[in-house]
């Protein structure tokens, strides 16, 4: 859990905190670059207001500068010149500022002059109101650049009077400069308005200078500057109409010539008639307006004061301005996003670091352990004794190896017969931690086998029931306990092959290989020993075995301890010595008796047991059952000639005893007290005393049995010597106890007798 | 073997055995074992019950009092007297104290080898003999680790009655041991009695020694609150 916790959580955690910190200052910057761009759009607003402002003005400021100018100048040129100061005038501010039209002078007399632009270019109309008779004209002289007239003709004034005139009537009584309201030419699509101004003349007349300005130049140029990307401008005057802007023929059209009715229409200007209503709402200053989901940022400002109470609307969509900070945002966005990408890709080799790390460390510590294992079974190889002897078992070659590779079942094979054959000479069972060997092999279905391992090279078969080569094996010795997997090393000696290393079910390992090859030279050496020995045993002259003297004949013995014996029994006379004697030994503990009822009860489960003993006894025909205390001796092969079948008939009656003791005892509720020890060889036996005579048997067979039987691991076990395993081992299971030294009987293995086969 | 017979054969003196190096309470421990006594020493603690037994051996330092076997102070002696005296004691101890690098019998005799000037054949005589009577069939020759943990309990009993030692500190091996030692290790430790042996069996509870309750002479509890003497009933 904590591994985990270390090993991917805190990665992950780490990376999210990284992903969220980038997201936050990604967010962070966001903010910022809006606020800035929102104060810089507002800046930009008002420097374009002040710019526009500033053209308005520059706009303007010749007609009303112009018109101080001119009234001055006339008024102080003598009465002569007055026409002619006029025309100079005219002429020369009509060839300079493009935005004035016409100039018009007038008096209280009703004279009238004016200079306005002709049709053609770079031409000027002076036109002066005459009396032709009883009827008045317009006398019309055009002047080139050159001011050469080129041109004069008559136009019939009819009854124009200049002095009903709006530019001339609104100047009455009023001191300075007076605007008239704008009116439309729908023939040249001119805007026009006119300022005039009301003075005295040398001569004491009242004269009126008026000067009129086209509005089309202003809204040209309101076209033509750029507000963001989309943005425009407009100026409408304190009534809400529409002085200049974009479309002003059009709208001027639209409103059918009529300048009072072109005011700002909500369907056709929504953003500006919004702006507008804004500013007679809240005056003037920038104002953010959403028309159709749209944002806008719309300013009012005052234009200068001699325009009559102007009023600069600019409208620009919020996005132009924005545009830059979104631009900035999602640049950001991106950034974080690849640096979020970045982070889970680090943040994911990380974790893979971090788990092929751990990996490795398992592999580490897992072939740590094995090579622990592995040299423990080699310390235990090196530390077993006569390890090169080959009539000591080699025991701990095949633990080992069953151990260090897990097989299920791991023996040592000798060739026999010349290669037709092989013998067992020790296996070792893991899962029952048991030793066996003895038992052969041979015949032509194994021909196949043999030939694969005389070839000399280990080899592994995954099915060896389905190989050719392995499945006569796998039929005879491994489906015995279920295995599938056979890995065979094949033991060579100096003269080729002598036999193989079987590993059932192995788990092989690469490195494992040292160990393999280290056993297979020591079973090697083993063999190679055998083989001498056995050379050695067939040169030696056939009969060196004393020739034993025929028994006696033997006077009848009287046999009270014994509770059974065989008739022959009765014929003994003397004593002898039995070369292959099997005995068995059990001792029982004492019990703990209160009472008599107990006693009673004893008595009948040992007699019980005792009649028991006296049937298998003879149903496994030993020779004889000899009582003493709380011990039995149980003998058989007590014969002239070597008796093969004796330990046998010995181990199985031991059996047999045990499983009745068990049961016996079981139903009586008691634990197991008895103990057995069975050993094998050579015993003395004969009838002694005189009257009466009782046979006896004795020697080191019967101790070693009685110390077997006396040092028994646990108490129901039957104990054997190494002997008894040696003669037995390919019939019954034994498991080992371990090597002991007692001090009148040397070095010696124990085993206990488990089970028949 | 002679008898010790000039006082206690053990003495703890108010001995109060340091913390840091025990984990047993630091209160004073006072107990007099006379030759041929057989105390029970109550421990329900196994790593306890070894603890104490290592103070009577003298390896525990003490933060007071003394700790006196067959009247000598074990923090007054030098090493040589040390060793001397320590081949005197027959332990059997739960803690791991079999060698690997040697067979059992070897290691059997390996205390006795080291704290004795005795010939090895007679030690050898005696383990042999010590071994069948506990039940073994000769002395063990293979490494402990072959032995199973039945033999390796006898090859400890073995062990600890091997020397004919003054002193016995026993943690009980019936518990958990195999049932047919009880004769035999009963039968060591009355034999041992007999010739002015001293045992402390440290059991863990009084199940273990009611067989043999006629035979104790003392019966105490090692807890938390120290060492107390408990009455037989």
């Amino acid at each position: 859990m904590r591994r985990v916790l270390l090993h991917l959580m805190l990665p992950f955690f780490l990376t999210v905190l990284a992903v969220v910190a980038i997201a936050w200052v990604g967010y962070t910057s966001y903010r910022t670059t809006q606020a800035g761009v929102s104060r810089l759009t507002h800046e930009l607003l008002e420097a374009v207001q002040l710019n526009i402002g500033q053209e308005v003005a520059d706009y303007i400021m010749p007609a009303v500068t112009g018109n101080q100018v001119a009234s001055g100048m006339i008024a102080h040129a003598p009465v002569q010149v007055q026409d002619r100061v006029f025309y100079a005038y005219a002429s020369t501010v009509l060839r300079e500022a493009p935005q004035l039209q016409s100039f018009y002078l007038a008096d209280e007399q009703g004279s009238f002059m004016l200079v306005t632009r002709g049709t053609q270019k770079g031409l000027l109309d002076r036109v002066r109101l005459v009396s032709k008779g009883t009827s008045r004209v317009f006398h019309h002289e055009l002047y080139d650049e050159h001011d050469t007239k080129v041109k004069e003709w008559d136009a019939d004034a009819k009854d124009y009077d200049p002095r009903t005139r709006p530019w001339y009537a609104d100047t009455n009584g009023v001191n300075g400069i007076k605007w008239t309201q704008p009116f439309l030419f729908p023939d040249d699509g001119q805007f026009v308005m006119t300022s005039s101004v009301r003075f005295k003349g040398g001569d004491g007349h009242t004269l009126v200078f008026a000067a009129n300005i086209s509005l089309n130049q202003l809204s040209a140029y309101l076209e033509k500057i750029k507000i963001g990307n989309s943005g425009s401008a407009m100026i409408v005057d304190s009534k809400g109409r529409i002085m200049a802007g974009r479309n002003l023929t059009q709208q001027a059209r639209a409103a059918g010539w009529n300048p009072d009715k072109m005011v700002i229409n909500p369907k056709d200007e929504p953003v500006f008639s919004l702006g507008y209503d804004h500013y007679r709402v809240r005056g003037f200053g920038p104002h953010n307006v959403t028309t159709n989901g749209q944002h806008y940022i719309t300013m009012a400002s005052a234009l200068p004061r001699y325009s009559e109470g102007w009023v600069l609307l600019i409208a620009v969509p919020a996005q132009d301005f924005a545009s830059f900070g979104r631009q900035s945002s999602r640049q950001s966005l991106q950034f974080a996003g690849i640096i979020v990408v970045f982070s889970i890709f680090v943040g994911g080799l990380f974790i893979r670091q971090v788990r092929r790390t751990e990996r490795g460390t398992r592999q580490l510590a897992t072939q740590q352990a094995q090579i622990t294992l592995e040299s423990a079974a080699v310390r235990q190889v090196a530390m077993a004794p006569q390890l090169f002897d080959p009539s000591v078992e080699p025991l701990v070659l095949t633990t080992q190896l069953a151990r260090v590779t897990q097989a299920r079942r791991a023996s040592l094979w000798r060739f026999l017969h010349d290669g037709a054959a092989m013998v067992c000479e020790e296996s070792y069972d893991l899962t029952q931690d048991i030793h066996t060997g003895g038992f052969e092999m041979g015949g032509p279905e194994l021909a196949k086998f043999f030939a694969a391992i005389n070839e000399g090279a280990p080899f592994t078969v995954g099915t060896a029931a389905a190989d050719e080569r392995t499945a006569a094996f796998e039929r005879l010795v491994m489906r015995e306990i279920g295995t599938r997997t056979l890995a065979v090393y094949p033991v060579s000696g100096p003269k080729g092959v002598l036999g193989m290393i079987a590993l059932e079910d192995p788990t092989l390992l690469p490195h494992l290989q040292y160990f393999l090859d280290l056993t297979t030279n020591i079973a090697g050496t083993r063999f190679a020993a055998q083989q001498v020995l056995e050379q050695h045993a067939a040169q030696a002259p056939a009969g060196q075995a004393p020739d034993r003297p025929p028994p006696a004949a033997l006077a009848p013995v009287l046999t009270d301890n014994m509770l059974m014996h065989v008739p022959e029994l009765e014929t003994l006379q003397g004593a002898s010595i039995y070369s292959s004697v099997a005995v068995l030994v059990i001792t029982f503990s004492d019990p703990v008796v209160e009472g008599e009822q107990e006693v009673t009860a004893l008595i009948t489960l040992i007699n019980q047991l005792a009649m028991d003993v006296q049937a298998i006894a003879a149903e496994e025909q030993l020779f004889a059952v000899e009582v003493a205390g709380h011990r039995m001796i149980c003998m058989a092969g007590c014969t002239a000639a070597p008796d093969p079948g004796a330990l046998s008939r010995v181990a199985d009656a031991a059996l047999r005893m045990r499983e009745t003791f068990m049961a016996a005892l079981a139903a009586a509720d008691l634990e197991p007290v008895f103990t057995m020890g069975i050993d094998y060889g050579t015993a003395f036996g004969g009838a002694v005393g005189q009257s009466p005579k009782v046979f006896n048997l004795w020697g080191q067979t019967v101790s070693l049995a009685e110390l077997m039987a006396e040092g028994a691991s646990d108490p129901g076990v039957i104990q054997v010597t190494e002997r008894v395993y040696a003669a037995l081992r390919d019939r019954y299971l034994f498991r080992s106890r371990g090597a002991f030294f007692a001090p009148h009987l040397g070095l010696g293995r124990a085993y206990t007798l488990a089970a028949r086969r | 073997m002679e008898t010790y017979s000039s006082g206690p054969l053990l003495e703890l003196n108010k001995a109060i055995p340091s913390f840091e190096e025990s984990g047993l309470p630091p209160l004073p421990f006072s107990m007099k074992l006379m030759p041929g006594d057989c105390v029970v020493v109550e421990v329900r603690d196994a790593a306890r019950a070894t603890m104490f037994a290592d103070i009577c051996s003298g390896l525990v330092p003490l933060d007071g009092g003394n700790v006196s076997f067959m009247g000598l102070d074990w923090t007054q002696m030098k090493d040589r007297a040390l060793n001397a005296l320590r081949g005197r004691i027959g332990r059997i101890t739960r803690r791991a104290s079999w060698p690997e690098f040697v067979p059992t019998h070897i290691a059997i005799m390996l205390q006795q080898l080291h704290h004795t000037t005795r010939p090895q054949d007679d030690l050898l005589q005696e383990a042999a003999r010590l071994a069948e009577w506990f039940g073994l069939p000769g002395l063990p020759t293979l490494s402990p680790a072959l032995l199973s943990d039945t033999d390796l309990c006898r090859a400890a009993c073995v062990r600890a009655f091997l020397g004919r030692p003054h002193l016995l500190l026993l943690e009980d091996p019936l518990e958990g041991g195999p049932q047919e030692l009880a004769n035999p290790f009963l039968g060591a430790i009355t034999e041992a009695r007999d010739r002015g042996a001293g045992v402390i069996w440290l059991v863990r509870g009084n199940a273990v020694w009611q067989r043999y309750r006629q035979g104790i002479t003392a019966s105490w509890r090692l807890a938390d609150d120290g060492l107390a003497a408990v009455r037989m009933a």
